[in-house]
């Protein structure tokens, strides 16, 4: 072998790992910026505590211009849509199951969406579409969990200890805000075996 | 994906192959630094990641613009590849719906391919019976240059079938799309800023018809 070409063979794996860590880093990058939204900077009430669901102020629906308190984050007022209400959450499952719950949304247009922050895709739905719209409870496990799943709950399992959750409940008109803020309120999380 | 944009990941990826040849073919190789291999393998390697990604996108089917609206069919499904997940992020940012639950579309372009601007009045026609077919609800929203809400007297930051669109005599739907209120059109304005703006359309549990991608967007028509 000729003086030199070792320096291809180590520039060329050095390119193709960066080229492939690159790519496959995007969604996870991206929705880093959901984490430390969630977590560390909150929507305009502080931080929100992991394995918690946050839900949009009424008046924040109302009028998505109303100023929000310095460091706090504007995912939830810009880029957004004003047709549903969200609930927004970071679960870290390693630290034990999760209990979804969802009330009787009497029809209503409602999801919660599951996704896993490492690679952008949502695993898994409760609401309308998936579920229907009767109250219910589902039990959210992380990877390799092994256990029973209590009487009445239906399991989601996790690809990821960290999920990211979106809930998004319809919202009429006006009139109807404060309905529809009461039933997303319900939507909860609450730690299994509590 | 403007035309410069287009340029600039042109211009990235030739500089990444032109640099790739020459070291293979021309480079005095015995010269060489490891240092100087490695740094130069991240910044290639990051370039060619980057133009990657912008080159699927824009492979048939990927990235799709109808009517200047644009769209990315099949975001957010369990099944997706990494290249798919990365250009879903030149497209949507954050975590949006697989498309069953809901389907999105953005323009900051009318059906010409002019830039949108508050200075200009814009319709939007639905044809009779050709509203967003779906089995929850669809809304049209307004968003200013830098996707923000945008202040007007009526509060209305959306139009929607929930949101009082009155039809004309034939069943077709006008939206109005200006900076001032439409006279006798009120009920059937979406109200733009001063100045550039971007439009998004949301249908909610989309009917097959859209998922299957025959259901066409239609134009925002500039009115002379």
């Amino acid at each position: 072998m000729p003086m030199g070409y070792e320096h291809l063979l180590i520039f060329s794996g050095i390119c193709i790992a960066t080229w492939l860590l690159v790519i496959y880093l995007v969604p996870r990058l991206m929705l880093s910026i959901y984490k430390r939204a969630a977590l560390s900077q909150g929507f305009g009430d502080g931080p929100i505590p992991v394995n918690t669901l946050y839900t949009q102020p009424q008046n924040l629906f109302r009028d998505p211009l109303t100023p929000l308190p310095p460091g706090s984050s504007k995912l939830m007022n810009v880029g957004t849509n004003r047709d549903t209400l969200y609930v927004v959450g970071w679960l870290d499952l390693s630290r034990g199951s999760q209990v979804l719950h969802v009330p009787d949304m009497a029809g209503r247009y409602y999801s919660v969406q599951f996704t896993d922050p490492s690679k952008n895709i949502n695993f898994a739905y409760v609401g309308k579409r998936a579920t229907g719209t009767y109250a219910g409870d589902y039990l959210i496990t992380g990877p390799g969990w092994k256990g029973a799943v209590p009487q009445g709950m239906k399991q989601i399992s996790s690809p990821n200890n960290a999920v990211l959750v979106v809930g998004r409940v319809f919202v009429e008109n006006d009139n109807d805000l404060s309905t529809a803020y009461n039933l997303a309120k319900q939507i909860q999380l609450s730690p299994l075996n509590q | 994906m403007s035309r410069t944009y287009t340029y600039f990941i042109t211009l990235v990826g030739a500089v990444c192959v032109f640099f790739i040849i020459r070291l293979f073919f021309f480079a005095d190789l015995s010269s060489r630094t490891v240092q100087s291999d490695v740094i130069q393998g991240i910044l290639i390697g990051f370039g060619l990641a980057v133009v990657t990604v912008q080159v699927y996108g824009r492979l048939k089917g990927t990235v799709t613009k109808t009517n200047g609206w644009t769209t990315m069919y099949g975001c957010g499904e369990p099944g997706n590849g990494m290249f798919f997940r990365a250009a879903q992020a030149l497209v949507f940012v954050g975590p949006i719906n697989v498309p069953q639950e809901s389907m999105y579309w953005f323009t900051n372009a009318d059906g010409a391919g002019q830039t949108l601007s508050g200075t200009q009045n814009y319709l939007m026609h639905f044809p009779a019976g050709q509203l967003p077919p779906n089995d929850a609800f669809w809304s049209l929203t307004m968003g200013d240059a830098k996707n923000r809400f945008v202040p007007n007297p009526l509060k209305r930051y959306n139009v929607g079938d929930r949101l009082g669109l009155v039809p004309n005599a034939d069943g077709s739907v006008d939206v109005y799309i200006q900076h001032d209120a439409p006279a006798g059109h009120e009920s059937n304005w979406l109200p733009a800023p001063t100045g550039n703006f971007i439009l998004w359309l949301r249908v909610y549990i989309p009917s097959a018809a859209i998922l299957n991608r025959e259901y066409k967007i239609p134009p925002v028509v500039k009115i002379t």
